[in-house]
C-alpha cells in the first residue's frame, strides 16, 4: 500500500516524514496525558477529545488515509520514531511506577489481543478461551520455576509449547462446529481450565501460586532498578522493555502471517468457508492452526505476567478476561493490527482511569463498550482491503 | 441407596426444570433474531430483586406482611422483567441483528455487566446476598420415606404449565404463528405483511418473562439471591439451549435436564464433586458438540452456495 501512485500520500518524502513524526508524537502525547490524568474532569475531557477525533475520522476518512499513507511512505522514519517513543517513554514517566505498571499490563493485553486477532479478526473464528491459554502459559512457567527452579528464559518456550498443545486440543472440536456452537465450545474450554486451576491442589487452588522469582538477564535481576547512562529507572522498566519486545514480536508475527498464504487462507475462511473449501483450502487445518498460534502467543504474555506480578491465581484467567480480550479486538478493529493495539491500550487504561468514578467504573465501562459497538460497529480502525498492484 | 437415588432424582427434575426455563428464553430469542442474548440470565435474575422490593413496598404501603403481597410482588416482577427485556431489545439488541454474531455476543456480555452493576447500585446493599423466601413451604408427600417439598412440586408444575402454554401459544394463536414465521425467514415474513418489530417485542417480552419466572424459582429454591447469580444462570441456560439445539423448544428442555443431571450426578457420586461440577458440565458440553455439532435436536441447516 502507499507509494507514489497512491493519491492520498503527500507529495514529497519530507512532508510525509513530518506528518509521520508529528502524528506519532501526537499519539504518544495523548497516551501520556491520559496516563497522567487523575480526577473525573480531566479523564472526561480527554475522552471527549478522543471521541471528537474519531468523529472527525468518521466524517473525513481522507484524513486517516493521508496519515496512513504518510506513515507507509517513509517506513524507516516511522519505525525510528516509534522505537524512540517506545524506548523513551519510561524516561518521560520517570519514577511513577503506577504508570509503568499500567503500560506493562496494556502491552501484555495488546499481545493477547493480537493473538486473538488471528482468529477473530483474520478468520472470524470466535474464541473465548484466550484467557485460558494465557492462564496455562502463566501456570506452566510459574510451576516450572517454583518446583524445578527453572529460569524464566527456559520456561518461556516450554509454557508456549504447552499452551499450543492446548490450542490444538480446542481446535479439534472447532473443525466441526461453527459460530455460536463454536463460541460455546471455547467458553466451555475456558471455564473448565479455570475451574481446574481453582480446584487442583498442585496449582495452589483458589490461593494461586506465590513467590515466583524475578527473571534475570546477563546477571542483571529484573527485580532491581534499571540503570541506563546514569538514568535510574524503577524495576518495572525491565518488564516494560520485555513486554514491549514481546509486542514487537507479536506485530512482526502478525504482519508476516497476514502477508503469507496462511493469512490469505484465514481471510478466505472469513469471507466464506464453503467457497474457501471449494478453492482447495484445508479449512480444518487452518482453523486449528489459528487456535494454536493464538495459544502460543497468549502463553508468552502469560509467562511474562506471572514473572512480573510474581503472584497468580485463577481469578486472573476467568471467562471475563477472555471477553475483555474479545472486546479489545472488536472495539479496536478486527484484522487491523494498529487498531487492535489501540483497543487493548484503551480498554486497559480506561477502567483504571475510571477509578475516579470509583464504584461506578464497571457500569461505566459496560456502557462505553456498548456505545463503541453501536456507534462504530466496524471498530475504531476498520480492517483495510488487501491491495495488490503496480505501486506496491 | 434407593433413598439417595429418589432424593437426587427429585433434585435433578427440579433443577432441570429451572434450567430448561432459562434455556427456552435463549432458544426463543435466537430463533427469531438470530442473536445470542447473553445477558438473558442477568435480565432474568433481576426478577427476585424486583419481587423483594415490590413486596417490601407493598407491606409498607398497606401494612402487614401478608403472603398475598409476595404473590402480587412476584406477578409484578414477572411483568416488569418482561418489559425490561422488550426495552433492552429496542434500545440495544436489535441494532446487532444484522451485525456479525460475535458482536452481538460481546455487546450483550457488556449489557450483562451493566445490568449487574445497576442491581448492585440501585438495590440497597446490593453487593450482599439477600435471603429470598420460599414461595411455598412444607412437605407435599413422601416417596419411600423421602420427603418431596411443595416447592419442588411447584417448580415442576409451573414449568410443565409454561411449556404447554408456550406450545399452544406458538401453534394456535396468530401472534404465535407470526413468531414462527419470523424465525423461519424474517424477510419472507415481512413480505407477508408481518411487522417484525412487533414480533421482536413480543418475543423478548415472553422470553424475559419466562426467564423471570425461572429466576424467581431459582432464588426460591436456593433460598438466596445475589446480583451476580445471572452469570451462572446465563452460562448454564445458554449451554442447555445450545446442546439441545438452538431454536428448538424440546431441545431446550432436554438440554436443561441433561445439564442438571450431570451436575447432580457429579455432586452425588464424585468425591469433592461439588467443586468440580462446572468442569463436568462443560466437558459434557464439549463432548456433545463434538458428536452433534448443531446440538442434540438441532436441525443441521444445509447451506446454499
Amino acid at each position: 500500500m502507499g507509494g507514489p501512485a497512491s493519491p492520498a500520500a503527500p507529495g514529497s518524502a519530507v512532508a510525509a516524514a513530518v506528518v509521520a513524526i508529528l502524528s506519532q508524537l501526537c499519539g504518544a502525547a495523548f497516551l501520556y496525558a491520559i496516563l497522567k490524568a487523575d480526577g473525573g474532569w480531566e479523564v472526561t475531557g480527554l475522552l471527549t477529545l478522543l471521541g471528537l477525533g474519531f468523529f472527525l475520522l468518521e466524517r473525513y476518512p481522507a484524513m486517516g488515509d493521508f496519515v496512513t499513507a504518510s506513515l507507509a511512505r517513509v517506513p524507516l522514519v516511522t519505525m525510528a520514531t516509534a522505537a524512540i517513543v517506545v524506548l523513551g517513554f519510561p524516561f518521560l514517566v520517570g519514577s511513577n511506577t503506577y504508570i509503568l505498571h499500567l503500560l506493562i499490563v496494556a502491552q501484555l493485553y495488546a499481545v493477547l489481543a493480537l493473538a486473538l486477532n488471528f482468529q477473530l479478526g483474520s478468520a472470524n473464528i470466535p474464541n473465548f478461551a484466550t484467557g485460558a491459554s494465557y492462564g496455562i502459559g502463566a501456570y506452566v512457567s510459574a510451576l516450572l520455576a517454583l518446583n524445578f527452579g527453572m529460569s524464566f528464559w527456559l520456561t518461556l518456550p516450554i509454557a508456549a509449547l504447552a499452551a499450543t498443545l492446548f490450542g490444538f486440543i480446542i481446535g479439534v472440536p472447532s473443525m466441526r462446529t461453527r459460530d455460536t456452537y463454536l463460541a460455546l465450545v471455547t467458553i466451555a474450554f475456558g471455564v473448565v481450565v479455570q475451574q481446574l486451576l481453582n480446584n487442583f491442589e498442585w496449582t495452589g487452588g483458589p490461593n494461586g501460586l506465590v513467590g515466583i522469582p524475578a527473571p534475570s538477564l546477563f546477571g542483571h535481576s529484573f527485580a532491581s532498578p534499571l540503570e541506563v547512562f546514569g538514568w535510574k529507572l524503577p524495576s518495572q522498566a525491565n518488564f516494560y522493555y520485555l513486554s514491549a519486545a514481546l509486542v514487537v514480536v507479536a506485530i512482526v508475527t502478525a504482519q508476516r502471517l497476514h502477508r503469507s498464504r496462511i493469512g490469505l487462507a484465514w481471510n478466505a475462511l472469513r469471507a466464506d468457508e464453503i467457497a474457501a473449501k471449494a478453492q482447495g483450502i484445508n479449512v480444518a487445518w487452518y482453523k486449528v492452526l489459528a487456535f494454536a498460534v493464538d495459544a502460543f502467543l497468549a502463553a508468552f504474555a502469560g509467562t511474562i505476567y506471572a514473572f512480573y506480578i510474581s503472584y497468580i491465581s485463577p481469578d486472573n484467567f476467568t471467562f471475563l478476561v477472555s471477553v475483555t480480550i474479545m472486546t479489545m479486538v472488536i472495539v479496536g478493529g478486527m484484522d487491523n493490527i494498529f487498531g487492535v493495539i489501540v483497543g487493548a491500550f484503551l480498554l486497559t487504561i480506561l477502567p483504571e482511569k475510571l477509578r475516579a468514578f470509583s464504584d461506578y467504573r464497571l457500569l461505566f465501562f459496560g456502557v462505553v463498550v456498548i456505545g463503541f459497538l453501536m456507534i462504530r460497529p466496524q471498530g475504531l480502525f476498520p480492517q483495510r482491503l488487501r491491495q495488490y498492484g503496480a505501486h506496491r | 441407596m434407593a433413598e439417595l437415588l429418589i432424593q437426587q432424582s427429585v433434585n435433578w427434575i427440579t433443577l432441570g426444570s429451572i434450567y430448561a426455563l432459562f434455556a427456552i428464553g435463549f432458544s426463543l430469542i435466537f430463533g427469531v433474531l438470530n442473536v445470542i442474548h447473553f445477558s438473558h440470565g442477568d435480565v432474568a435474575m433481576t426478577a427476585p430483586f424486583i419481587a423483594l422490593a415490590a413486596a417490601q413496598a407493598l407491606s409498607i404501603a398497606f401494612g402487614a406482611t401478608a403472603p398475598a403481597w409476595l404473590v402480587l410482588a412476584v406477578i409484578v416482577a414477572v411483568l416488569a422483567v418482561g418489559v425490561i427485556g422488550a426495552v433492552l431489545d429496542k434500545v440495544v439488541i436489535r441494532r446487532f441483528r444484522d451485525a456479525p454474531a460475535m458482536m452481538a455476543l460481546v455487546a450483550t456480555v457488556a449489557l450483562g455487566i451493566v445490568i449487574r452493576e445497576l442491581i448492585r447500585h440501585l438495590y440497597p446493599q446490593g453487593s450482599n446476598p439477600h435471603a429470598f423466601p420460599r414461595l411455598v413451604s412444607g412437605v407435599a408427600f413422601e416417596i419411600a420415606g423421602v420427603p418431596v417439598s411443595w416447592l419442588a412440586l411447584l417448580v415442576v408444575a409451573v414449568t410443565t404449565l409454561l411449556v404447554a402454554l408456550l406450545f399452544v401459544f406458538l401453534r394456535l394463536t396468530p401472534l404465535g404463528l407470526r413468531i414462527r414465521a419470523a424465525s423461519e425467514d424474517r424477510i419472507v415474513a415481512r413480505m407477508m405483511g408481518i411487522r417484525d418489530g412487533r414480533v421482536f417485542r413480543a418475543t423478548f417480552f415472553i422470553a424475559s418473562a419466562i426467564g423471570a419466572i425461572a429466576g424467581l424459582l431459582f432464588a426460591s429454591y436456593a433460598g438466596v439471591t445475589r446480583f451476580d447469580f445471572g452469570v451462572m444462570a446465563g452460562l448454564l441456560g445458554f449451554s442447555a439451549a445450545v446442546i439441545g439445539g438452538l431454536g428448538s423448544m424440546p431441545g431446550a428442555i432436554v438440554g436443561g435436564l441433561i445439564i442438571a443431571g450431570i451436575e447432580v450426578l457429579a455432586q452425588t457420586f464424585v468425591p469433592d464433586g461439588a467443586s468440580y461440577r462446572l468442569v463436568f458440565v462443560f466437558i459434557l458440553v464439549i463432548v456433545v458438540l463434538i458428536f452433534r455439532p448443531a446440538g442434540l435436536l438441532g436441525r443441521t441447516a444445509m447451506e446454499k452456495v
